[in-house]
């Protein structure tokens, strides 16, 4: 009779009970809601979505083309939509997110993301945004995704991911990362350079005692064919600071509405809007 | 059972009562005396959480004050977390001589979590940037607890009780409120294990 109350046989029923709902009992016992320990499934995620997407590079002549999005922070629903409207899209190599995948910069969030974002037939990869940065969230970004910046080159074009969420260190002058930035942009092996971040300069969460540096160091680059942001939860394009350096801005996930980029030559491009 | 200090006591007036009204022998403790300390991992408040509580209202109302911690391996940053949680156990089934099982607890708790690498400094954000707190929680909690009756040589109950909570806080649940199609309760739910010995 009392054999069945033994604490083992109760803790085996609990496993079975959170097997039951999603999690194994090791995940639900939470920590705190800063705990950043994931299952092997949630981790590295940037590091793992680029080796699937290097191990097919674009084949020479075919048009590089990618979905641009951002802002996906607590619209779990709409993303469910936007996964099911991309993967009905043809010639799309893999998609960006601008920044901004968690609400409140909690690991739980991000595997929400990527509970979804996963159910791609493309790779996805992220910029940190500001809300990845709440509370203990760098480091929850940095254990679920990876490197807070980051390049890779895809279809002769290098992509440079970088952190511009100035206020999220107090404007403390070296967000973004100028020296790192300046360096990749230096790479003239490729044909074009394409920069990604959250806040755009223009912003007044962008450090402004950063941004005459990283506005010229665009402006001084030969290869860039644009700069791209999130943040602003709705699309735009621009030249805002007048100089010849366009930069467009991504819907977030509750606009419903993404976009598709084309980019051939050497610095063409189009983008079409898509709603879902 | 033959033991002359809890058979044949002497005639008190305390120990008077008690054999007048058949109740378990009093405590005689002030009223702020902790009853029973506790120690808890998971639920969101401590990799180690440990603390002490008070019993209300014919112990049914549990009050339990805990401290956390949670290393900077698994967060980030080093956090200390301070918690105050309110349990209701309605039914107390006695099984056998020696157990007891509560088979509901529902409660809530409210924590402050100390140490998190981006705490809002002074200026930092215009008010009302991000509208939550990043380092308050509350949250509701559903579990039940099976306990071994010990009792003092004076006859007093000392129970010494395993339980297990589920649990979320206020920003899972926001989430799930507002998107019911991707997310499941099991996505937000937390588990806890803990012990509670009476003393």
């Amino acid at each position: 009779m009392l054999s069945i109350f033994r604490s083992h046989s109760l803790i085996s029923y609990l496993s079975i009970a959170a097997t039951a709902v999603g999690l194994s009992s090791c995940e639900m016992i939470e920590f705190s809601p800063n705990d950043h320990r994931s299952p092997d499934d949630k981790q590295a995620l940037t590091d793992k979505h680029l080796t699937t997407l290097l191990a097919n590079p674009l084949p020479a002549g075919d048009t590089l083309r990618f979905v641009y999005t951002g802002d996906s922070q607590r619209f779990y629903d709409d993303a469910e939509d936007l996964v099911k409207s991309v993967n009905q899209q043809k010639g799309v190599q893999f998609m960006l997110v601008a920044g901004d995948i968690s609400d409140f910069g909690l690991a739980r969030e991000m595997w929400w993301v990527d509970d979804q974002l996963r159910k791609l037939t493309i790779s996805y990869l992220t910029v940190i945004g500001n809300h990845d940065q709440v509370g203990n969230g760098r480091k929850a970004y940095g254990e679920v995704f990876g490197a807070l910046n980051y390049s890779f080159v895809y279809g002769d074009t290098k992509f440079i991911m970088t952190d511009t969420n100035g206020r999220e260190y107090n404007f403390n002058g070296r967000i973004p990362d100028m020296p790192w930035v300046r360096q990749q942009l230096q790479d003239n092996t490729v044909r074009r350079h394409v920069i990604i971040s959250h806040v755009p300069p223009q912003d007044e969460d962008f450090d402004p005692a950063v941004r005459e540096a990283y506005v010229t160091a665009l402006r001084e680059d030969p290869r860039l064919v644009f700069e791209m942001n999130g943040h602003r939860h709705d699309f735009s394009i621009g030249q805002p600071f007048n100089d010849g350096v366009t930069y467009v801005n991504s819907y977030a996930f509750e606009k419903r509405q993404y976009l598709i980029v084309t980019m051939w030559g050497d610095k063409e491009f189009r983008l079409k809007k898509v709603p879902f | 059972m033959t033991e002359p200090d809890t058979l044949a006591r002497p005639a008190t007036p305390d120990s008077l009562i008690t054999r007048s009204t058949g109740l378990e022998p009093l405590d005689k403790k002030p009223w702020y005396r902790p009853r029973h300390v506790v120690l808890q991992t998971g639920g969101g408040i401590g990799m180690v959480a440990a603390g002490v509580g008070y019993s209300l209202g014919k112990d049914k109302n549990e009050l339990d004050i805990l401290v956390g911690y949670v290393p900077t391996k698994y967060a980030g940053s080093s956090l200390t977390i301070a918690t105050a949680k309110y349990t209701y156990s309605p039914f107390v089934l006695p099984v056998g001589e020696r157990w007891q099982i509560r088979p509901l607890t529902v409660g809530g708790y409210l924590s402050y979590t100390h140490g998190t690498v981006n705490d809002e400094e002074k200026g930092q954000y215009a008010k009302g940037y991000y509208w939550f707190s990043t380092d308050t929680r509350v949250g509701p909690v559903l579990g039940s607890r099976l306990a071994y009756r010990r009792r003092t040589p004076a006859g007093q109950p000392r129970n010494v009780a395993f339980y297990y909570e589920l649990g979320s806080n206020d920003l899972y649940i926001l989430s799930y409120v507002q998107n019911r199609k991707a997310l499941s309760v099991g996505d937000i739910l937390t588990l806890s294990l803990g012990l509670k010995a009476d003393f």
